[in-house]
């Protein structure tokens, strides 16, 4: 009986070790999850977000070598504040969403920072495939969060033909920032 | 005031005159050749520059106010009858009024859009009210319709001061014009 029981326990500890290191897998809750965009243009930021993205992350902070973030961005999602504006990013000089609807974001490589963690990770945009960085902080536990920035080229992926090529009256810097609410992915 | 009514305007009163009557018709210039182009690259570097310049008025604006405060114009002729002394005070306050309400109402009406207003790429003026549609509608129509006020009354400006001299002959054209010295007084 008590051989037994010693058995079970160590069973579960077993468990809950193997529990303990693997990563955790989530997805990001997209009512509470928000990827953001700034640019500059003509001089002044203006700020626009993308409704619809999925992000699978599976991160723990004890264990970056398993970590890895793949999110996919529908582009058409994209919201500026105004439908002109919004209309013409999905255009073919932009975005193009025609021929290249959704963003595709894959990570291959983690690192502690100071102040949270850094990724290096290929970003597929308008059908150029390039590594762009990210920072970020993580916070674990039941209401786990994912908070980051980039920084990134536009023309880099040509994101910008013809006139929009320019970079007088439209940046070509354009910062990204990420806010997910994470949770167990099924 | 030292020397009891002047018979001209301050060097400083011609030069904010001058500047600010060339500002306006180079706004008209610049809003009429971007009007019915479509969103582009030069429908947004004509609009960038419509609304550093009309952020220059407003600020010019102040100062002529301010200037105009402690620096009292010259008196009208004293042959004007009260309906001219009055459609001459009328148009002057109209003048001021537009100076303000102008890049006021271009100002919100972008706001209204959230296009923020940059002045020359230096720095970015606060929106003034949220992003809506139904504002951007009314501010946008309240903007054409001050331009064609704006526009009258320059038209009314500008002949009432070739009637003074060239029909009167009297110093109303010249008081406002440097490097020229006056023949009558008033």
């Amino acid at each position: 009986m008590m051989k037994h029981a010693a058995l079970s326990v160590l069973m579960l500890s077993a468990t809950a070790l193997a529990q303990a290191a693997a990563p955790a897998s989530y997805v990001a809750d997209p009512s509470a999850s928000h990827l953001d965009f700034t640019g500059v243009q003509a001089g002044a930021e203006f700020k626009g977000t993308f409704h619809k993205f999925t992000a699978a992350i599976d991160f723990a902070p004890e264990d970056l070598a398993t970590a890895h973030f793949d999110v996919q961005i529908d582009l058409n999602s994209i919201d500026t504040k105004d439908n002109d504006r919004d209309k013409t990013m999905r255009g073919p000089d932009i975005f193009d969403v025609a021929h290249n609807p959704t963003a595709h974001y894959v990570t291959k490589s983690f690192t502690k920072t100071a102040t949270g963690y850094a990724a290096v990770g290929a970003l597929t945009l308008h059908g150029v495939t390039k590594e762009v960085p990210i920072n970020f902080t993580f916070a674990p536990g039941a209401a786990a969060k994912l908070d980051g920035t980039a920084s990134l080229k536009r023309l880099d992926f040509g994101v910008g033909q013809g006139d929009w090529k320019s970079t007088e009256w439209i940046a070509d810097a354009v910062k990204v920032s990420f806010s997910l609410a994470l949770k167990p992915r099924p | 005031m030292p020397n009891g009514t002047p018979t001209r305007y301050t060097a400083v009163a011609q030069l904010l005159h001058w500047v600010v009557a060339a500002l306006i018709v180079t706004q008209f210039t610049l809003a009429w050749l971007a009007e019915d182009l479509p969103l582009g690259m030069h429908k947004l570097a004509l609009l960038a520059r419509h609304k550093s310049f009309g952020m220059t008025i407003l600020m010019l604006a102040v100062l002529r106010l301010l200037w105009r405060f402690w620096h009292a114009p010259p008196a009208l002729p004293a042959d004007m009858t009260p309906l001219e002394r009055f459609a001459a005070k009328g148009t002057h306050i109209a003048f001021y009024v537009l100076l303000f309400a102008m890049p006021l109402t271009g100002w919100m009406m972008s706001s209204a859009k959230n296009y923020s207003v940059s002045w020359f790429g230096l720095f970015t003026w606060p929106n003034l009210i949220s992003q809506s549609d139904d504002a951007f509608a009314f501010l946008r129509a309240t903007h054409f319709y001050l331009s064609d006020a704006l526009f009258a009354i320059a038209v009314l400006h500008v002949l009432a001061a070739l009637k003074h001299h060239f029909w009167n002959k009297d110093d109303v054209l010249r008081r406002m014009l440097p490097f020229n010295k006056l023949e009558k007084r008033s």
